[in-house]
């Protein structure tokens, strides 16, 4: 059987034409999948903050996507994204956000601004990412500028409340339905540090067919505590996908929905946390796919 | 003149030692009434004897006797023929007709008429008089082995602070038992007086201990009847003073309106005017005409009008965390005091002593007294050592009400023994394991789980919702935030947990703890990174299945490292 294409599988291409596993790929399929598993195994949590969308695994990266990961989308395309994400059971811990992303051949771009929280704890954020990708693989750069809505007595090179991040993201083709990625949003921090602290993001990819099998392994910043675990297990049927997520430290799960008619698509996903409750992220987005992404 | 020898001092004995007689038999007399006799011993002071021992005699005669060559000597009842010298008559000696003549250590007051250490052991032992002519008198105490250490069957060995003595002062009954008893030490007085009336010691009390300043109270306390009469109703006059800077203002005179038998005693009640404010003396003496005693007549009691200079401000009588009980005080007054110049207690006798502090105590300020000191600053590292003082002994304060619904009582007192302050507690509807602290409105349970030693109590204001962490912005690693809890039951366990903003559990700033519906707790911000995080409170019901949860957020300012 086929794998039909409904999205782009992000970021690599296995799934993004709906191509069947290239056997001209250098990696056997045995290796790559040992090597995605080895990938994912340790532990830590899949960390997003201004720019956290709901993805299904192997739908191509959205704007904010993009803009979060570093990890452009194969195939070049003109996309917009307004995006909610309630954290947890917290009043006030709203994070908005509208993102923009374009690409010409193998250049990619992406811009967004975000806000999140209320005027004591809030903080605003405008990110820019830039990169390359294309049948094999990609890679981008990103960069977050943020200041805090009401920003305290500290003094920091950047102004005050003002932080900067800088980071990078890359992913690779394996071949076989198998995509391998990483992420290091926070390679360079100024100023102000940033509400949550983002270390390396590995990731592995496998679509066959309408099923797709996404495994992270995130390590923290700086080295200090382990690792986070991220598994996530994706059926697109028609114009939609549901999946379904699981996370360690603590265990928890994720449900998620996603839709898509024409240039519009919608998602969300529910992510329950045994204490702290809820995370809601809500999108939406219009783009203009490629012909051969668009659904049926 | 006897014959000497064994067989004159067997003779000697029998003449005056028949204690052996049959049941219903008559007993002879172990005292020759032609010559003084022992009336008193006094062996076992409380605490160290040395100096305070003394042996008394007492001529019953009409005319004057002579103690020249008179031995005194002490027996030692663990073997037998253990006698030694312990003082012998000079030439001078002599004892008036019916009077007294008192051997003893440079303590014993009045002076005695011969001083001498007497080194006298506590029973079973005796002493025993030689006069020059052969006839002796044994007094034995306690149980013996050997018959030459007392006349007939001993008397009971006597508690630490009594006398044995002859009572009344010419029984001669024929044993030593029979005739001396654990009786108030009374050396060169009357043993038993026709008429004494005493203030027995250490009963005087004052209803309130602590009077309020415009308040009066009551004094009570108990007068016995040591003479061998009785007294009638309205004999005895109860006199009360408080000591001033001039001498003495007079508190109250009061009759006792009870007959009191030989050998009874009566309770007395006073109600006295209004005090003034701080350090009293009150003084009391007992009035009666003819009394034969005087020295027995009088006593004191030290009061506080108004609160003492150290107030109790929060007690763990029950820690659950190893750091031991221990008592918070403030200083209350406008001068600097030292916590060592109090002693601590419950409502037993024994008070503890406060050791190892930092000296005097500045107004307002806060000191802990602790059990254990180190075991309080294990539990609670920041505190200032300075400020802890660990006393000795430690009363252990119980942990569960009594059908007073009392637990136990904190009681301050100076050194003097002056009450600063007592505060009786309930432990009822306290948590395990947490602190009791005066508010405003009374005592009641920390508004921390864990206490606030050295911490001012603090009044809980209401908050909105169940939870609150304040300040919502903090200064990375030298910070602190408060935890506010106000929960649905009355008492219930927490727990409070920081999780950063992907949800992952960086550190517990409360472990599960037993809390009132409404408390706080300062969290210091330690081991965060500049972030974004969130608080839970984590809290059940402890009677139930109430359960809840809220999260609050906080950011962490800093620099990015």
């Amino acid at each position: 059987m086929r794998a039909r294409v409904r999205h782009e599988p992000a970021p690599g291409a296995a799934l993004s034409a709906g191509r069947a596993p290239a056997p001209r790929r250098a990696l056997a399929p045995c290796i790559a999948l040992a090597a995605a598993v080895a990938l994912a195994l340790g532990a830590a949590p899949t960390p997003a903050q201004d720019f956290a969308a709901p993805e299904a695994p192997g739908a191509a990266p959205s704007p904010a996507a993009f803009l979060e990961r570093a990890l452009p989308a194969q195939h070049p395309s003109l996309a917009a994204e307004a995006l909610v994400s309630h954290w947890y059971d917290v009043p006030g811990l709203t994070t908005r956000a509208l993102a923009l992303s374009a690409g010409w051949r193998t250049l990619r771009a992406a811009a967004g601004i975000s806000r999140t929280g209320d005027p004591e704890l809030g903080w605003s954020a405008a990110a820019l990412a830039l990169g390359v990708a294309g049948e094999g693989g990609g890679g981008a750069l990103r960069a977050v500028v943020r200041r805090d809505a009401a920003p305290g007595a500290l003094a920091v090179e950047l102004g005050p409340g003002a932080g900067l991040e800088v980071g990078g993201g890359a992913w690779v083709d394996a071949g076989f339905g198998i995509t391998l990625s990483a992420s290091a949003p926070q390679v360079l921090v100024r100023g102000v540090g940033p509400p949550l602290a983002r270390g390396l993001e590995i990731g592995a990819l496998w679509v066959m067919d309408d099923l797709a099998l996404r495994l992270a392994r995130v390590s923290p910043r700086g080295g200090g505590g382990g690792a986070w675990h991220d598994a996530t297990l994706a059926l697109a049927a028609g114009p939609l996908t549901v999946w379904l997520g699981a996370r360690d430290q603590p265990a928890r799960g994720s449900l998620g929905l996603a839709a898509r008619a024409r240039a519009l698509a919608v998602a969300g996903v529910v992510e329950s946390h045994p204490l702290l409750g809820e995370t809601v992220r809500l999108s939406i987005g219009l783009a203009r796919l490629p012909e051969a992404d668009l659904p049926p | 003149m006897l014959p000497a020898g064994p067989l004159a001092l067997a003779l000697a004995l029998g003449a005056v030692c028949t204690a052996s007689a049959a049941p219903g038999q008559a007993l002879a007399p172990c005292s020759r009434i032609d010559r003084p006799i022992v009336a008193e011993v006094f062996y076992d002071a409380t605490g160290d004897d040395t100096g305070h021992e003394f042996v008394e005699l007492w001529n019953p005669g009409g005319a004057p006797a002579s103690l020249a060559g008179l031995r005194l000597e002490a027996g030692d009842g663990a073997g037998p023929s253990r006698w030694t010298l312990r003082w012998t008559g000079g030439a001078a000696d002599s004892i008036a007709a019916r009077g007294r003549f008192v051997i003893g250590g440079a303590l014993v007051e009045p002076p005695p008429d011969a001083q001498v250490s007497l080194d006298l052991q506590n029973g079973p032992d005796a002493v025993r008089l030689a006069w020059p002519d052969g006839v002796t008198e044994v007094v034995g105490y306690g149980t013996q082995a050997f018959a030459e250490y007392a006349c007939g069957e001993p008397a009971a060995d006597v508690p630490s602070g009594q006398s044995l003595a002859r009572v009344p002062d010419a029984s001669n009954r024929g044993a030593n038992a029979l005739d001396f008893r654990a009786w108030p030490p009374s050396p060169g007085r009357e043993n038993l007086p026709d008429r004494d009336v005493a203030l027995i010691p250490g009963t005087l009390a004052l209803d309130p201990e602590q009077p309020a300043p415009d308040q009066g109270a009551r004094l009570s306390g108990r007068v016995a009847n040591r003479g061998a009469t009785p007294l009638a109703a309205g004999e005895v006059t109860v006199i009360g003073a408080v000591a001033s800077a001039s001498g003495e203002d007079a508190l109250f005179s009061h009759a006792i309106p009870v007959a009191i038998a030989a050998g009874d005693s009566a309770a007395f009640e006073v109600a006295t005017r209004p005090l003034a404010t701080g350090k009293r003396t009150l003084r009391v003496r007992l009035a009666l005409a003819g009394d034969g005693s005087s020295a027995d007549d009088r006593d004191s009691l030290r009061v506080r009008v108004g609160p003492g200079p150290l107030e109790i401000t929060e007690i763990q009588f029950h820690p659950a965390s190893g750091e031991a009980e221990w008592v918070e005080v403030r200083n209350r007054d406008a001068v600097s005091v030292d916590p060592a110049d109090f002693t601590l207690a419950d409502r037993g006798s024994a008070r503890g002593v406060p050791d190892g502090g930092g000296g005097a105590l500045a107004p307002e300020s806060l000191a802990v007294l602790a059990q254990d000191r180190g075991a309080l600053l294990a539990r609670h590292p920041a505190l200032d050592p300075g400020r802890i003082w660990e006393v000795s002994p430690w009363s252990a304060l119980n942990n569960s009400d009594d059908s007073t619904g009392i637990a136990d009582a904190v009681v301050l007192r100076e050194s003097d023994g002056t009450p600063c302050e007592r505060v009786s507690y309930s432990a009822g509807g306290v948590p395990a394991g947490v602190p009791i602290e005066r508010r405003p409105g009374g005592w009641g349970p920390s508004s921390d789980p864990l206490g606030t030693p050295l911490s001012p109590p603090r009044a809980l204001a209401p908050i909105a919702g169940r939870f609150q962490v304040t300040p919502r912005r903090v200064r990375a690693g030298v910070a602190s935030a408060r935890l506010a809890w106000s929960l649905p039951w009355p008492r219930a366990r927490v727990a409070v947990e920081v999780y950063d903003l992907a949800g992952r559990r960086v550190l517990r700033a409360l472990p599960e703890t037993a809390s009132t519906a409404r408390g706080e707790r300062e969290w210091h911000v330690e081991g965060l990174s500049p972030g974004l995080y969130l608080v839970a409170l984590v809290a059940r019901a402890e009677d139930g299945d109430g359960s809840l949860r809220e999260t609050c957020a906080i950011r962490i300012e800093g620099a990015a490292p």
